[in-house]
């Protein structure tokens, strides 16, 4: 049983440079997956090859169980939202989104009513007969988003749609993209660098690095369980421990400078002596003057105080190890830069990363 | 790379070819082929030989109308500039609507066809001219001969080539961030030390292209030299004119224009090494 | 110096202007000769251009050789620009610089040329030698403006018509066409005006049967300075201010900031 859309090992070449290495994913009906990942990462390149505008040097492409892989782009039946929207600047909104009925030969009287429709399912009721130029960022990006699903696309790829908006509306946006592909159940594949984008719409990402996938899980999964390195790095802010595991049946793994650690669990089968990292989050330590009973305390150096009002960051050093601690406003007021104070955690919040 | 279309392209690559080829074909008979015509007739005609050459290169009369040529060329371009320069700075620092009204006139110059601006020049100058009767009024006696002079023709081709300058210019300095100028004023510059070391290093590749232009086209300059300039003292494009016309003179008349040609080409190449030739006309 | 740089403008803008208004009064002037200010107006010029057959026949002949001139020009133009400003080969650069090449080499050394090639060919004296002149030297001219339009072309907005479901030719009809119409629009008029203007080349291959308007204003001015080339010159002006003024408004009333285009030099 294959799923809705199979990447298959695609691989992609320019010359010497391997831009897509072995890509293989799945994704089911319905689903909304994210690609994630610093630029030149391959996740635009991966999106050409589905949308076809990139052809693959090797692998396959399958839609609903059919291959896609020979298919020209206006073949293959899917939406795409480009970053800058990539509006016909000669074309009124509702033309824009009557344009891909248009080319299916839907008439011109029905295809308008129902291109009006679509704007309205957008928020955009009433705007039809403006051309692109006198909209404003959003409500192009809506034309866009109306215009890629109009024709029921079987795949609908969204290019960091959100990119050249204001943070306002850039989360009013999120909040309505996930809205409309949840009410029309289009499969989608949404392109972005920025995480919390990525966290807050998807139901699971798909981490890109130097042309491969480094992981793919839902949102908490990536967060809290990452697979690699770079992952934990690249989500969210981290604090990354080189360490060996002294024994792996009691759990315990030892860096040179800050001693033996407890960790609760790991994904990975681990043997006694193998290099390891160890995952803390910034978030699940806590700073106090002296040592908290049951917690695994060190001692940490504050260098800076980084404040954000309803939280601060604290980074300071633990023996040569920088450390990134982030706590509550409220709790802030207790050390200051310079001082030396004690850092704790629990197992729980250990976790440990074989790559 | 997009579309399939060129998709296709980049595994035969035979697309841009095919698309290239018509007007290349084109060119290669309706502009190759006579240029190299000229080429061949500087040589062969009236006999195999570099006498034209000869005689091109070392003849008195030739001498004197190519060096004729360059001082002309060179003292329209310096003229251009003193006429431009200061138009393009007042285009570049006045209010907005001021400074479109002189661009719409700059343009209107521009696209007024050029026999036309030579033809005002005859009536400008005429002897029942306006300056003449200026002149007259004056109480000057001896009224001096403008038309037909190398005054007139200059003055007209400064007219006539002036707005290449004056866009060049302008197009430069248009696009100098005012902050530029008020950072080196608050470091001190100002004046004439503020022109020399800010604003004329600034402004100058719209000079530089400007300068080029104006001198290649000057250098080739048929209609109005011939119109309007003495005929004892030629240009070389009137003198091939000439050649060709009166004498049918085939042979020295292309080996004058290889010449022509030679110099321009060489002028054009050291532009095009250091901006790119596509910046010249663009 | 800013003062100086004002004044020496206002002098420029004076110098600049005063040849383009003087052929107005003139082509009214009841004078037989140059003479300015007239001594009295009439419309007599006027009237003497309308009805000459020898100033009709070449205004005709430059409208014919100038619009056979812009179509030929844009059949061939048209598909090179996009060859090299959307495909990377192997001479490449050669090829841009060899479309700009009939910039470069003054008219005078390509009417030599012409005069003997088409001589030869016995295309002298004829409409289609001029054409085919006319095209290679407009060739550069309408390059220039249309490859600056396709570069800045958005090729996400073709992407997007095909992944809507446009083929590449319905992509080219719909989308590229149409946003490329006011460029493809002002390259051909470039080409025209070439053409229209075009005077060296002309004087020497048009021939009696074939001359141009500019190659009649040549001679007349040659030789007897016949008034009604101020009438001519009067048209010309207005035709040229009507074209210029024309997208100025257009554009004012669009309010969008308006920029008066130029032609790229030709050598004269």
């Amino acid at each position: 049983m294959t799923s809705y859309l199979e990447l298959s090992k695609i691989t992609k070449t320019y010359g010497n440079f391997t831009a897509l290495d072995n890509v293989s994913l799945s994704v089911e009906k319905g689903e909304f997956v994210t690609f994630l990942g610093p630029s030149g990462s391959g996740k635009t390149t991966t999106l050409m090859i589905i949308a076809g505008f990139e052809k693959a040097s090797g692998g396959a492409v399958q839609v609903g169980g059919r291959s896609i892989t020979e298919l020209a782009p206006h073949e293959r039946n899917i939406g795409i939202v480009f970053q800058n929207y990539a509006l016909f600047p000669h074309k009124t909104a509702v033309e824009n989104v009557y344009f891909p009925l248009q080319m299916r030969g839907v008439g011109r009287d029905q295809g308008l009513r129902q291109a009006e429709d679509m704007l309205s399912l957008v928020g955009l009721k009433g705007f039809g007969h403006r051309h692109p130029k006198e909209l404003s960022g959003g409500q192009q990006q809506r034309v866009a988003l109306a215009r890629a699903l109009v024709f029921e696309p079987s795949l609908l790829l969204l290019d960091e749609p959100l990119g050249a908006l204001d943070k306002n509306l850039r989360e009013q946006m999120q909040i309505e993209i996930k809205r409309i592909q949840r009410s029309l159940g289009v499969t989608t594949i949404f392109v972005t660098h920025d995480q919390s984008e990525a966290m807050s719409m998807s139901d699971r990402i798909v981490v890109f690095e130097k042309g491969r996938i480094e992981q793919c899980a839902a949102p908490l999964d990536i967060y809290h369980r990452p697979q690699t390195s770079f992952v934990a790095a690249f989500i969210g802010e981290s604090n990354l421990i080189p360490a060996t595991i002294g024994s792996a049946a009691g759990k315990t793994a030892e860096n040179p400078t800050l001693g033996a650690f407890d960790y609760a669990a790991s994904d990975n089968v681990l043997s006694d002596g193998q290099a390891v990292t160890l995952l803390i989050r910034p978030e699940h330590i806590k700073l106090s003057r002296n040592p908290i009973e049951g917690r695994q305390n060190i001692r940490m150096t504050v260098e800076t105080i980084v404040n954000y009002g309803d939280n601060a960051l604290v980074i300071g050093r633990a023996g040569d190890i920088p450390m990134r601690v982030r706590v509550l406003g409220a709790d802030v007021v207790i050390i200051r830069e310079g001082q030396e104070c004690c850092i704790s955690w629990t197992p729980e919040s250990v976790f440990v990363i074989t790559k | 790379m997009g579309m399939s279309l060129s998709r296709l392209t980049e595994k035969t690559n035979i697309w841009p070819w095919l698309l290239l080829a018509p007007l290349g074909i084109y060119m290669l008979v309706f502009f190759v082929v006579p240029l190299a015509d000229v080429a061949i007739m500087s040589v062969t005609d009236p006999r195999v030989s570099l006498a034209n050459y000869q005689k091109v290169l070392t003849g008195a009369l030739y001498q004197r109308v190519f060096i004729n040529t360059f001082l002309t060329a060179a003292f329209v371009t310096l003229c251009c500039l003193a006429v431009g320069y200061p138009l393009a700075y007042l285009m570049a620092h006045s209010k907005p609507r001021t400074a479109m009204l002189i661009l719409l006139l700059v343009t209107m110059s521009f696209w007024t066809s050029f026999l036309v601006r030579t033809y005002s020049w005859m009536v400008l100058l005429g002897n029942n001219g306006p300056l003449i009767a200026f002149l007259q009024m004056m109480g000057i006696e001896q009224l001096p001969q403008l038309l037909f002079t190398r005054f007139s023709s200059t003055l007209a081709m400064v007219h006539i080539l002036a707005p290449y300058m004056i866009m060049n210019i302008f197009s430069v300095m248009k696009k100098i961030d005012p902050a530029l100028i008020r950072s080196a004023e608050s470091l001190g510059a100002k004046g004439w030390s503020l022109f020399r070391h800010v604003y004329l290093p600034l402004t100058a590749p719209g000079i530089a292209n400007g300068s080029v232009l104006v001198f290649v086209i000057c250098l080739g300059f048929y209609v109005t030299p011939v119109l309007l300039g003495s005929p004892r003292e030629q240009m070389i494009a009137g003198l091939i004119g000439h050649q060709i016309d009166e004498f049918l003179a085939f042979g020295l008349g292309s080996a004058m224009a290889m010449v022509l040609l030679f110099v321009t080409l060489i002028i054009l190449t050291i532009y095009h090494r250091r901006f790119g030739l596509d910046k010249l006309w663009g | 110096m800013n003062t100086f740089m004002r004044w020496a403008g206002i002098l420029v803008v004076i110098f600049i202007a005063a040849p383009l208004v003087i052929v107005v009064p003139m082509s009214f002037s009841s004078a037989n000769s140059l003479q300015f200010p007239p001594p009295g107006y009439w419309f007599g010029y006027y009237r003497a251009y309308f009805t000459n057959p020898d100033w009709l026949i070449p205004t005709w002949n430059s409208v014919i050789i100038a619009t056979a001139t812009t179509i030929l020009t844009m059949v061939l133009v048209v598909p090179a620009t996009f060859a090299l400003v959307r495909h990377k080969f192997r001479g490449k650069s050669a090829a841009d610089v060899m479309m700009l090449m009939p910039l470069a080499v003054p008219h005078i050394v390509m009417a030599v040329g012409y005069y003997s090639y088409f001589g030869d060919l016995g295309l002298v004296h004829s409409h289609l030698g001029v054409i085919l002149a006319h095209t290679c030297l407009s060739v550069p001219i309408a390059f220039l403006v249309l490859s600056a339009n396709l570069k800045g072309f958005d090729r996400n907005l073709e992407r997007a018509a095909q992944s809507l479901g446009a083929s590449p030719t319905r992509t080219f009809i719909h989308i590229t066409l149409p946003i490329l119409r006011p460029g493809l629009i002002i390259s051909a008029l470039f080409a025209f005006v070439q053409s229209f203007d075009e005077t060296v080349v002309a004087i020497f291959i048009s021939g009696r049967d074939a001359a141009t308007l500019p190659r009649k204003m040549f001679d007349s001015i040659r030789q007897e300075a016949d008034p009604v080339i101020a009438v001519i010159s009067t048209l010309l002006f207005l035709l040229v201010m009507v074209g210029i003024a024309a997208p100025y408004f257009a554009s004012a009333l669009r309010s969008r900031a308006p920029k008066p285009s130029r032609p790229p030099a030709g050598a004269h």
